[in-house]
């Protein structure tokens, strides 16, 4: 039988990913209900340095392959090396953040172990089936997040394979033990790849601005009518604020794309945030449950946002920031 | 070089509910569209096809009237189409979807290069490219910003792509795919007189006796996932309402940002 929660210690230059400690958490809300061991498999050309961080972390057993240059984007090997560790290990489960590596990577793990792989899980609970074994219900946002779904393993289908949401369990917290046995596979030899990187230099500063912005305005499908978005820029400029934007005005191409906010954009943390023709839910709110201030102004009272915002200015976004802008 | 585009048809409106006894979700309009990134995947095949020569086949699965994508892709400016449709595909996950694409392409013909969107603005998993690379055997780099081909480099594409605040320049060798993200190019549109010349372009169509997929690698029995329930998110109100006439709002919303701002 399958045993084992495991986690995929993503990494880069030798450092953990910030999704590895969150998905710590979210492995002990599975050990919480069946005590399985909390695991960690790495590959990397600097596994000793990533081994000690996963220990601080109390990851119960961390298995290692060492490979012998720095694998990042090589994807069609790395994701060998990884279906043949948990081959070997045969956790009952297997967390990988949803992260563009984490995709990446397990798309193809999940294809070679032909074990399936669910996306962007929000929540995860624990059931027993009718003859003892344990399964996760996998639950995820889906069209935008204005529907959730529970996607679960067909029974006997293992290891149980999904990503987390970046941003959705709270960061771990080791306060126990940390003495980790390490395994090293060494008779894992990461195959040749297709793939080679050629040049990494530091990307130009174009989401600088909505990463460490204290303040910002963030504009939704609301936003996309006529005029809101020349309205919402001058807001935001007269309040000192960077724009950010939701999927669905990202994909009109009002704002640039890297300036999309939640899901699959930028984890941001303001300190303010006023969301303006945002209705929901999840994918936008992420990035922003920890502001000090949140209003929301939205044409429909039922609007989800409201479940998380501060104050709530039912209106047409219109309306109010040509009042504001007249102040 | 020969490129295939992978492209999915997605509901116009994410506005959806859901049927409390099938799971099922209903969509408020049957109106589908190219998914947006999936525009962006045409644009970058184009712009390689006209710098190599050779063709591009757009490729969708999806029920019959996903035609309609393929028609309006190849309007935009591809060469060639294929539609994989057959009751047996349908309700597949990502693994039962991606070994029917995989296996459309290979009947298909030889393609240098797989395009498509990294991912799709209704499930969002972004996992379909890179398990169709691992189903054909081949390397993939996914999530793109751009994508370069040098002649003189016949046997290989050169992507970048934004990773940890660096920009990354990644070569493939060739066939490879690649998917691209939503708005790293501006895609072309289609014309009135292109619209009527992609109504006579080839459209081929594989269903499973083309396929001959063995029953339990397609569609809800090939899958390993199952969705088991769907449900909205619950309503439970936090915020304050404030009321008033949108010029008293608007002077609260200052006082409240004014007053927060005073706290640094």
């Amino acid at each position: 039988m399958p045993e084992g929660i495991c986690i995929f210690a993503e990494n880069y230059n030798g450092n953990l990913d910030n999704s590895v400690p969150e998905l710590v958490t979210a492995a002990h809300v599975i050990k919480a209900a069946t005590g399985e061991k909390i695991e960690a498999i790495v590959s990397s050309d600097q596994c000793r340095e990533l081994s000690d961080q996963l220990v601080k972390l109390g990851v119960e057993e961390i298995y290692a392959v060492k490979t012998d240059h720095d694998p990042a984007f090589q994807d069609d090997s790395l994701s060998r090396v990884y279906a043949e560790m948990i081959r070997r290990i045969e956790p009952s489960a297997v967390l990988i953040p949803a992260t563009p590596a984490g995709r990446s990577i397990f798309s193809r793990t999940a294809a070679i172990l032909g074990c399936g792989m669910t996306a962007d899980c929000t929540e995860l609970l624990v059931a027993k089936r009718d003859d003892g074994s344990f399964y996760i219900k996998q639950n995820k946002p889906s069209f935008g997040d204005n529907v959730f779904v529970t996607i679960e393993m067909k029974p006997g289908v293992y290891p149980q394979m999904m990503t987390i949401r970046p941003g959705v369990f709270a960061p771990y917290e080791n306060s126990g033990s940390s003495d980790a046995k390490v395994t090293y596979f060494d008779d894992i030899v990461m195959p040749a790849s297709g793939v080679m990187v050629i040049e990494t230099v530091p990307a130009a500063a174009a989401t600088g601005s909505i990463l460490g912005a204290d303040t910002v305005v963030v504009g939704g499908r609301g936003a996309a009518a006529e005029g809101n978005m020349e309205l919402l820029k001058q807001f935001a400029d007269k309040i000192g604020a960077a724009v950010g934007c939701t999927r669905p005005i990202a994909d009109t191409g009002v704002i640039p794309f890297e300036h999309q906010i939640g899901q699959t954009g930028a984890t941001i943390h303001p300190r303010i945030c006023i969301s303006l023709g945002v209705s929901g839910a999840i994918q936008h709110t992420e990035g922003i449950k920890d502001t000090k201030l949140f209003v929301a102004v939205n044409t429909d009272e039922n609007a989800p946002i409201y479940n998380v915002a501060d104050y709530g200015i039912n209106a047409d976004m219109k309306e109010v920031l040509e009042a504001y802008m007249k102040l | 070089m020969n490129i295939a585009v992978l492209i999915k048809q997605v509901p116009v409106s994410d506005n959806v509910s859901v049927n409390p006894e099938t799971h099922a979700l209903i969509r408020s309009s049957s109106e589908g569209m190219i998914n947006p990134a999936d525009r962006n995947a045409i644009e970058a095949a184009i712009v390689l096809k006209e710098q190599t020569e050779g063709k591009t086949v757009v490729f969708t699965m999806g029920p019959p009237n996903a035609e309609k994508a393929l028609r309006e892709a190849m309007a935009i400016g591809c060469d060639e189409s294929c539609l994989i449709t057959d009751r047996c595909f349908g309700g597949g996950d990502t693994i039962a979807t991606a070994k029917v694409i995989a296996k459309g392409i290979e009947k298909y013909g030889k393609f240098d290069l797989i395009i498509g969107g990294a991912m799709s603005s209704d499930g969002a998993t972004g996992q379909v490219g890179a398990m169709a690379a691992e189903y054909l055997g081949i390397p993939h780099i996914s999530e793109i910003s751009s994508l370069t081909f040098d002649s003189s480099e016949s046997g290989s594409i050169t992507a970048e792509k934004r990773y940890q605040g660096m920009q990354v320049k990644i070569k493939a060798s060739l066939p490879a795919l690649v998917t691209v993200n939503f708005g790293c190019n501006e895609p072309r549109m289609a014309t009135l007189r292109s619209t009527r010349a992609a109504k006579t372009k080839p459209l081929v169509t594989y269903t499973n006796a083309e396929l001959c997929m063995a029953k339990e690698d397609a569609g809800l029995s090939g899958s390993p996932t199952v969705v088991t329930d769907s449900f909205e998110p619950e309503h439970a109100r936090k915020a304050e309402m404030l009321s008033g006439s949108p010029d008293e709002m608007a002077a609260k919303l200052k006082e409240l940002i004014d007053s927060e701002k005073g706290k640094e």
